[in-house]
Formats: C-alpha cells, structure tokens, sequence
C-alpha cells in the first residue's frame, strides 16, 4: 500500500494504540494537520493554546494512565516550545513521542523560515531522537521511537519530519509494533534477601520506578512482610495509600519529618526505583552512616551516581520484588515500629494548623475529591504543601513537576490527566506566580469543556524563593513580591470559566459545592504571605540541620 | 586522576559523535584523544575516545554512554596511572 508521510504518521500512532494527541499546527506540520483533520473520527487532538501547554498536557495524559503521551508541534518556535516540556518528562522518566515539523529536505541546513535544529537542541534532553530524511524510513523510525520511549527506563523521544517528507509517497508495510524492550534481571536473590534478614531496623524508601513498572502491589506486600515504613520521593508518591499505617510520606528537603527522621535511623535501606536525588538526599556522604544500602534500579548508571550502594540490583522493580519477595519470611521488631510511631507522632505536632492555611484549603479540597481524582500541581510552596498535606490513595493521581521543577507544568498537566481518566473533574493546586506562567490554557479547558478544578494559594509572592530568602539571605526579598492586583476570578469569566474569591473556609467551601460540571472553575484562595513550608532541610544538610518552626 | 580510554562500537550516521562528544562536555571532561573510523561493516564504526577522570568518572561515563541508542558496545580499555 503506497501511502505519504502523513498518512504513515497516523497509521503509525493508531496501529500503537494511539488515540489522543496533543499539538498546535503551523506551516511545517500542515501536510500531517491535514491527515488528522481526514481522521479526526479514530485520532482525537487536542488544540492547546501553547506548545508549552500541549507537551506538559501529553506528559500529564502520560501519567495519569500510564501510557505514552504524544505531542505535535510545527517547525521553529513550535519546536523550541516544546524544549521545556520535553526536559521535564526526560527527567521524570515520562515516556513521550514528540513530533515536529521541519523545513523540506532540500530548504534544511539554509536558514529557511523557522528552521531549527531541533534535534541538536533536544540532544540532552531525550532518550534519542530522529531526523527523517527519507520517507522510505519513516514507519520503522516511528516503531522504534515507541519502543525506545518504553525500554528500560522511560523517557522521552522526538522525532522531526521535514515537510517534504510529509508529503513524499512510499510502500507501507504495516509492521506490528515493536514491543518495548523488557529488562529481564538475574541477580542473587538469596544474598539479597539474607542481608535483609539480617538487619533489624528497616526502611524502604520507594521512587517514581515503583509506579513506573506497576510495582504498587509488590511494595506494599514487602513492606508489610517486613514490618518496613515506606518513605517516598517525590515521583514515588501515590505508590501506596496515605493511610497505610506504614506510609511515612514524601522525605527530603520538603518531606514529612517522620519520613526523613526514620530513615536516619534505620539500619537497612532498600531503595526502589530511586535516583538519590539532592531533594530527596541531602548529605549524601553522611546519608549512608551506619546503614546497609541496597539499591535497585532499572538505569544503571543510577547505580552509585549520587550514593554509593553496599548491594544492588540493576533491573525492573517489579520484576526484581517478584523473586525476592517468595526469599523474604515475616519480620517485626516491636521497638523499631514504636520508634515510628514516635517520630511520627512527633511530625504531627510540628504541622498543627488553623484557620485559612495552606494546609486546611487542602484538606477541604480533599474532601470534595474521590480516591481517583487527578491531582496536579505547579511548582513553588503550593507543591509542596500538597505533597505533604494531600492525601493520596491511588497510583497515579499526583502529577507533579518532580527532577525539573518547572512552574507553568501544572494546567496543562490537569487537562492531560482529565482527558486521561474520561474527561473526568481533575484538581489543580497552583500559586500565582505559576498560574501566571501557562493560565492561557484555560481557553483549552473551556474549548474542550474539561471540568478542571484549579485553587490558586495565592500569596501574592514567589512563596518558595521568598521563604528561602528569608532564611539564607536576611529577608532580602529580591524580586519574590508580586504586586500585580490580578483579579483571577475576573480573568476566570473573561476566559469562559467559573471564578470565586475565597478568604475562609466557608467561602472555599461555597465555591466546592457550586462546581459546574463541564468548564473549569478557579478559586482564588487569599493565603498569607508569610506561610512556610516546613519542615525544611538547607541544602546539603541531613535530619540534624532539619527547620521545624 | 586516571586516563582513560573508552572504546565504542556505534552506528555510522551523522550526529553520533556528537551525542557522545556531549556527554563528555555536559560534565566538563576534556577529551585528550578521540579517533573514528569506519569498520568492516559500513553500517558501523569504532571510535576510541581518551580523557582522564577517576573511577567514579569513569563508570558513570560507560554508563552513560551505554545508554544512547545508537551505541552497540562500550569497552573501557586503559587505565593507565599517571
Ligand atoms: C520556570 C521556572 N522559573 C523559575 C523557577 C524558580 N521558582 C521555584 S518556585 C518559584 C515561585 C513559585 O511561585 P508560586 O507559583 O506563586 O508558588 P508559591 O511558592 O508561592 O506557592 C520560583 C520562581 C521555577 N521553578 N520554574
């Protein structure tokens, strides 16, 4: 079957099972536009106001249900808009397919009109990418660029397609996927499991490769069979239920005391899908200190990158608890669960709060959400008070900018995890200053009739670097003050949305039960500038330099 | 700190030296030596790149590269005190 390049883009995205894209069209991209418009019946897009918005909305889909997100942007400036979204997915381990538009074969290379070399500037920031130059290679590029996104750990790809090579014709073979390349892992199970057997105090500490390999179920059996709390990193949040007794919450520099105290004093670490990343470490010379480390990871080069471990596993989490966890008998040592409780009761008090803090918005906004609600945010204080005051009960409902910390993430995430789960309501917790990054995708929200509820904190500041300010730089507030008398509820209504001002918990309240059901809604929740996240740890700094009031 | 010679086995297509030589800038290591060429398979070719760092430097960098697509083989050859 003789087919063009357009045409083998989307037999392509639909024989791997693709039936949502994200993309904003432009010049170079028009032949492909053209196909999507002649098959908009199987292969639904989604017009974003901004690139930026398109590729974090194919980033949060890709979340939210686990498969791989797909955005599509024209040549140039539509290309360089995706550098950002590309970064953040490549460093949570995203599995995404980027497809952009190029200048033809015979005009690359010129300088043309929005030409960029947009697979020299992605370098770094993608698993692999691909210049097309020949249609004759186009279907077994596009097959491997899915199976490169889903090998070993995920990430993303970009593929850029000049516009010749849209338009040019060649045989279309139809191959079947290639299937993503499965890490099988031989390693010795019962030395593994004998050191733990041997130790008495310990921790797990779950990241992102738990809900990356749908290894969920076996964390929480290898935790109850050894009596072990669980503290997470921040991509491994939602990996098990908050209310699990042994779930200790995010630890790090932004995490629960408890979660961070426990694991100073444990005297296993069994590390899961983790990358022992400065947030989540701290010190890392001293973080080791009297503890066996026993790493498991599916990128090797993980593997003592940050912290030397005394044992590892270079494989897939799931497939590597799946033959240690028929080695491990039942443990329980009564004094180390009572220490827990201990540290945990401790963290409790420390966080106590009244009135319209942070903390109580969340918990009220908790209360009108179910146990599958999408949860995203954006990035500053307001993250980090979701993470550690949400309270998550299902795999996959937090969408969070984790290794790049890009403020902007959040909307276009919340649209991507609502058409992800069913165009169901999803929940966006952002500050004003990220709000003020990508809020033009609200007019994507309306457009679509997404039900996307979005509570501003607002502050009136850049919260995260203020409070830093006021720690390490004597309350010289350098530009994190935000005098900008935006009217968001105003701004809500001029977009199409609903918009409600809420200074109590009455009026947040008011505004929850008065959701519409099919646009988006923004309640301007008025915080006090001066609320800190904590418990904090400086920079560097282990459980002893911990700041808790 | 160590020298070090790595030994690459890589598609020959254009752009792949440059993934590599990146991994090597992205981290601030000079490379002292760096030789390609073709080998008997036109589809490949065999690269011998030196620098100098220590162990850790030096598993890091074979891991990293080992991890670009178009890689098929990294040896880490010499490591010559100096
Ligand atoms: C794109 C981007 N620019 C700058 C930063 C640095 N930064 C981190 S948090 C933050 C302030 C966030 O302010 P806001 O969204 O209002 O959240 P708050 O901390 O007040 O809750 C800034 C500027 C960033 N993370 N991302």
């Amino acid at each position: 079957m003789k087919l063009s390049g357009s045409q083998i883009v989307v037999e392509r995205l639909l024989a791997h099972g693709i039936t949502t894209v994200f993309g904003y069209p432009g010049g170079a991209i028009l032949p492909l536009y053209d196909e999507l418009y002649k098959n908009s019946d199987k292969l639904n897009h989604i017009l974003t106001a901004h690139e930026q918005g398109a590729v974090h909305a194919a980033d949060g889909w890709a979340r939210a249900c686990g498969e791989t997100g797909v955005v599509i942007a024209t040549s140039g400036p539509g290309a360089t808009n995706l550098v950002t979204g590309i970064a953040n997915a490549y460093l949570d381990s995203i599995p995404l397919i980027a497809i952009t538009g190029n200048v033809a074969v015979s005009m690359l290379g010129r300088d043309s009109f929005q030409e960029v070399d947009i697979v020299g500037i992605t370098q770094p920031i993608v698993k692999h990418n691909f210049m097309v130059r020949d249609v004759a290679m186009l279907e077994d590029t596009l097959n491997q660029a899915f199976s490169i996104a889903n090998s070993g750990r995920r990430g993303p790809v970009l593929v850029d397609i000049p516009k010749s090579v849209q338009t040019d014709i060649c045989e279309y073979r139809n191959k079947t996927p290639l299937p993503a390349k499965k890490t099988y892992c031989t390693f010795d199970a019962g030395q593994v499991s004998s050191a733990i057997k041997n130790c008495k105090r310990p921790y797990i500490y779950a990241g992102g490769g738990v809900i990356s390999s749908n290894a969920e179920p076996e964390l929480g059996v290898l935790s109850e069979r050894l009596s072990a709390p669980v503290g997470f990193s921040m991509m491994g949040l939602t990996a098990l239920p908050d209310e699990y007794k042994l779930n200790l919450g995010m630890a790090g520099m932004h995490g629960k005391l408890a979660a961070t105290a426990v694991k100073a004093e444990c005297d296993v670490l069994i590390a899961l899908g983790v990358r022992f990343s400065d947030r989540a470490t701290g010190n890392a010379t001293e973080y080791g200190e009297g503890k066996l480390i026993i790493h498991v990871d599916i990128d090797h080069a993980e593997i003592g990158k940050n912290v030397p471990p005394h044992m590892y596993v270079n494989g897939d989490v799931k497939d590597v608890l799946t033959q240690l966890l028929p080695l491990l008998p039942a443990m329980r040592n009564d004094e180390w669960l009572a220490r827990i409780d201990e540290l945990k009761l401790k963290g409790k008090t420390e966080y106590a709060s009244s009135g319209f803090t942070p903390r109580n918005i969340i918990e009220t906004v908790r209360g009108f959400c179910g146990a599958d609600t999408v949860v995203a945010t954006d990035v500053g204080q307001h993250q980090m008070w979701v993470t550690l005051h949400y309270k998550f009960q299902k795999p996959r409902t937090l969408l969070t900018s984790g290794g790049l910390g890009a403020m902007g993430y959040g909307l276009g995430a919340a649209i991507g995890g609502s058409i992800a789960r069913g165009r169901q309501r999803s929940v966006l917790f952002t500050g004003d200053g990220s709000f003020g990054m990508n809020l033009t995708e609200l007019a994507t929200a309306v457009s679509q009739k997404l039900p996307i509820l979005i509570v501003i904190l607002n502050n009136n500041a850049l919260g995260l670097p203020r409070q830093w300010q006021g720690v390490f730089f004597e309350k010289r507030y350098s530009q994190s003050t935000l005098n900008r008398k935006t009217d968001f509820v105003a701004l809500a209504k001029a977009f199409g949305a609903e918009g409600y001002l809420a200074e109590d918990l009455t009026r947040l309240e008011y505004a929850l039960n008065n959701l519409p059901d099919r646009k988006p809604t923004v309640i301007d929740c008025r915080i006090g500038m001066d609320e800190r996240v904590l418990p904090m740890i400086p920079p560097g700094g282990s459980v002893k330099d911990i700041i808790v009031k | 700190m160590d020298r070090f010679t790595v030994e690459l086995i890589v598609s020959n297509h254009y752009g792949v030296l440059n993934r590599i030589t990146g991994l090597y800038a992205r981290r601030g290591y000079n490379i002292d030596s760096l030789y390609v060429n073709e080998t008997e398979n036109p589809e490949k070719s065999r690269m011998l790149i030196t620098s100098k760092g220590s162990e850790y430097i030096q598993t890091q960098m074979v891991h990293q590269i080992r991890k670009l697509h178009d890689v098929q083989k990294v040896i880490l050859m010499t490591q010559i005190n100096r």
